[in-house]
């Protein structure tokens, strides 16, 4: 009853529209004409004759694969560095996650271009030390590599959630550690790490499923070239979608785009069991 | 601790759901859409009718026209307007789902590049009946007709040609190119230029996008690479291949700019633009976008048709039109509206150039005396072209993803990826996959 609001909305804004769209992967639709069912036809030719498809899979696997674990790794260097008490450690934290503020924009992609570009500040700097520089972004060699440092740099969000993590692992474990006789290095892998798991697992899920859907990146600083380099999947299906106006197609593809990030979240859920620590849970992994 | 674990699983999935949901969302929206938005607003107030229009374009044509708007409100007090107007990208965004959600507003701004696609959904109206005699000449009345029914009142004139930086030219001891040059000889001048110019400066630029070979195959004499809405596909594979080995030699020869540097090139960015960067001596351009360019180097951009073959060479022809929905509910209002917009001395004076040269030649010699050299050089393109021009060939209905495939394979070539043969065998492969698709309906 008093959630009625939220339910009506729900189900007319989100559950109706995710509903078409499945019908709609079934259809050939240009918005122009009316919907035309096709049957799988979509499937069919997304998995046997789509050429780009693979590509753009194959671009978006290789960005998840190595931006997720950067981003997790660069975020937690920056989150201890910032748990600590020092005189104005606020101050630093707020310097540290004001990239996170304006991180997904517009703006920010724009800047990355300019920064990136063949006359760009990276390659002026480069030039001071003699290193002649390339074209980064319009490169398709390096065009990946570049967006996946963006995506690298916006660790604000992941970072602060590892910060509240770290302050809440008791400082006595630390202290009693030290009084075994326990290294930094050590303190790190066996209580740092283990206490943080369950927070790096749901950085690691929502990584996972945020990097799947890059999207404003790819659409801004390099639309998806040079020769598809970065050819992101979410770039496929909006150009599909409100470019080429196939939206059965774009529908089908949406619902793949669904089927394996569920598939990835799942697995990551049945892997967790092995690494991730509940302090609730007795001590047990999992 | 089993449940739980399920519960976790569900709400990461739910999660994960609505994530997506802004994709899927999107996807289905407007698919039943009722008609709203514009239809709604034409109710108007006070006994008048309100007309809805929509035009993209940059901020000085917005300015132009809402004040050609208040002119036509005030000449016409039962008539308002309720303007929309944005970019061009944005524009081709926004249309096709006001066109599926029945909702496109009364008058609006059509493109020679997309006319087609929306005459052959019935989605605009015949304005054959609106009399332009006296107005726009008969014969680019005639050229503009489709099926032999007029469904949009062209606006201006607009032609294609190449602009070149005849101060550097003449600096390096260049000759500057000729009217009627063929494309031998833009070819060979680029070969000599290249022996001229300093390290890191570059006669031409690399080609890349099919309508640069479609006015090499039209010119040699050969049919455009789409012909009746798209139902016939030719790309002639020898001139193909001959037209791209021979920018495959110029790449070699550093006649035109890497590939990575040609990639990083946007066309009226100060900075990455390929002839005001200073990279590049010349570049297409065309009457309605030459400006721009001037503005970026003043003084400095002279102009020159395109090359040419045994059959001429480049466009001449007015590219953008006034249409009225085939949905309005003012049909009579909105024909009245557009004859007026191309014919009214005050409004002629308020729009100026910010759609080209205007059509109506009584027009433009009213506003040729206040004109700059940034607008001349637009009528001078237009004036050079004219003689040898060729029709403007645009892609045809449901070739956009054609377009995109063509460039992303000449792409490939540029950067040594694939050969030229193969390029050809995939994009004329999607070709023919797609004519056969259009002829079957």
């Amino acid at each position: 009853m008093f959630i009625s609001p939220w339910l009506i909305g729900f189900l007319l804004l989100t559950l109706w529209p995710i509903a078409q769209s499945f019908y709609l992967s079934f259809t050939e639709y240009s918005l122009l004409s009316e919907s035309v069912w096709t049957g799988t036809a979509n499937y069919a030719k997304i998995f046997a004759e789509d050429a780009t498809f693979a590509k753009s899979l194959s671009v978006t696997f290789l960005f998840v694969l190595f931006s997720v674990p950067l981003k997790l790794l660069f975020s937690l260097l920056v989150a201890m560095a910032l748990n600590r008490n020092m005189r104005g450690m606020n101050l630093y934290r707020t310097a540290f996650y004001f990239p996170s503020l304006i991180g997904g924009s517009i703006a920010v992609a724009a800047l990355w271009r300019s920064m990136f570009g063949i006359d760009g500040y990276v390659n002026q700097v480069l030039a001071w030390f003699g290193i002649p520089g390339v074209g980064w972004i319009s490169n398709p060699d390096t065009s990946l590599a570049t967006l996946i440092l963006l995506n690298t740099w916006q660790f604000g969000s992941t970072m602060v959630i590892f910060l509240a993590g770290l302050k809440q692992i008791p400082q006595e474990l630390y202290e009693s550690a030290s009084v075994d006789g326990a290294g930094a290095v050590r303190k790190f892998f066996r209580i740092t790490l283990p206490m943080l798991s369950p927070v790096m697992f749901f950085n690691l899920v929502l990584g996972v499923i945020g990097s799947f859907q890059t999207f404003t990146s790819a659409f801004i600083i390099t639309k998806g070239g040079p020769v598809n380099s970065t050819y992101m999947y979410a770039l496929f299906l909006y150009e599909k979608a409100f470019k080429h106006y196939q939206m059965g197609y774009a529908s089908a593809l949406a619902w793949i785009l669904l089927a394996i990030v569920a598939l990835l979240t799942a697995i990551n859920f049945a892997a967790s069991r092995y690494w991730v620590f509940y302090e609730s849970e007795g001590g047990k992994p999992g | 601790m089993k449940t739980r674990k399920a519960y976790r699983a569900a709400v990461a999935l739910l999660g994960s759901a609505l994530l997506l949901a802004a994709c899927g969302g999107k996807s289905g929206g407007d698919a039943d859409g009722s008609p709203s938005g514009t239809a709604e607003g034409s109710k108007g107030t006070g006994g008048g009718t309100t007309l809805g229009i929509m035009w993209w374009g940059p901020d000085a044509r917005h300015e132009a026209t809402k004040k050609a708007l208040e002119i036509y409100t005030k000449q016409h007090p039962g008539v308002k307007f309720k303007p929309e107007f944005m970019a061009w990208d944005a524009y081709w965004q926004k249309l096709p789902t006001l066109a599926a959600s029945k909702s496109i507003p009364d008058v609006l701004q059509m493109d020679a590049a997309y006319i087609q696609e929306y005459v052959s959904r019935g989605q605009l109206e015949d304005l054959s009946g609106v009399d332009l005699s006296g107005i726009v000449d008969p014969n680019v009345v005639e050229n503009s007709k489709i099926g032999g029914k007029l469904y949009g009142i062209p606006l201006s004139q607009n032609a294609q040609g190449i602009a070149f930086n005849k101060e550097e030219l003449a600096q390096y001891g260049i000759p500057l190119p000729k009217q009627n040059w063929t494309y031998d000889e833009f070819f060979q001048w680029a070969r000599d230029a290249k022996s001229k110019l300093p390290e890191g400066k570059y006669p031409i630029g690399d080609s890349t996008t099919w309508d640069g070979f479609n006015f090499y195959q039209t010119s040699m004499g050969g049919p455009p690479v789409m012909t009746d809405g798209g139902k016939t596909f030719h790309l002639d594979k020898d001139l193909f291949v001959k037209f791209y080995k021979t920018y495959e030699e110029f790449r070699k020869a550093k006649i035109v700019p890497p590939a990575e540097q040609s990639a990083a090139f946007l066309e009226n960015d100060p900075k990455a633009d390929p002839m005001a960067s200073g990279a590049v001596m010349t570049r297409g351009a065309t009457t309605g976008s030459v400006s721009a360019l001037e503005q970026l180097m003043p003084g400095k951009v002279g102009v020159v048709n395109m090359p040419i073959g045994p059959a001429g060479g480049g466009w001449a022809q007015s590219t953008i039109f006034l249409s009225v929905s085939a949905g309005s509910k003012h049909k009579d209002e909105a024909k009245a509206f557009v004859k007026w917009f191309v014919s009214d001395k005050e409004a002629g004076a308020a729009l100026g150039l910010t759609r080209g040269i205007p059509i109506n030649p009584e027009i433009y010699q009213a506003l040729e005396p206040t004109l700059e050299q940034k607008d001349k050089l637009g009528k001078d393109l237009y004036d050079l072209a004219v003689g040898k021009a060729l029709p403007f060939y645009s892609a045809a209905a449901g070739y956009s993803e054609w377009v995109d495939t063509y460039k992303k394979e000449l792409d490939a070539v540029t950067f040594g990826q694939q050969s030229i043969e193969d390029a050809y065998a995939k994009i004329d492969k999607l070709g023919k996959d797609l004519a056969a698709k259009a002829g079957a309906k």
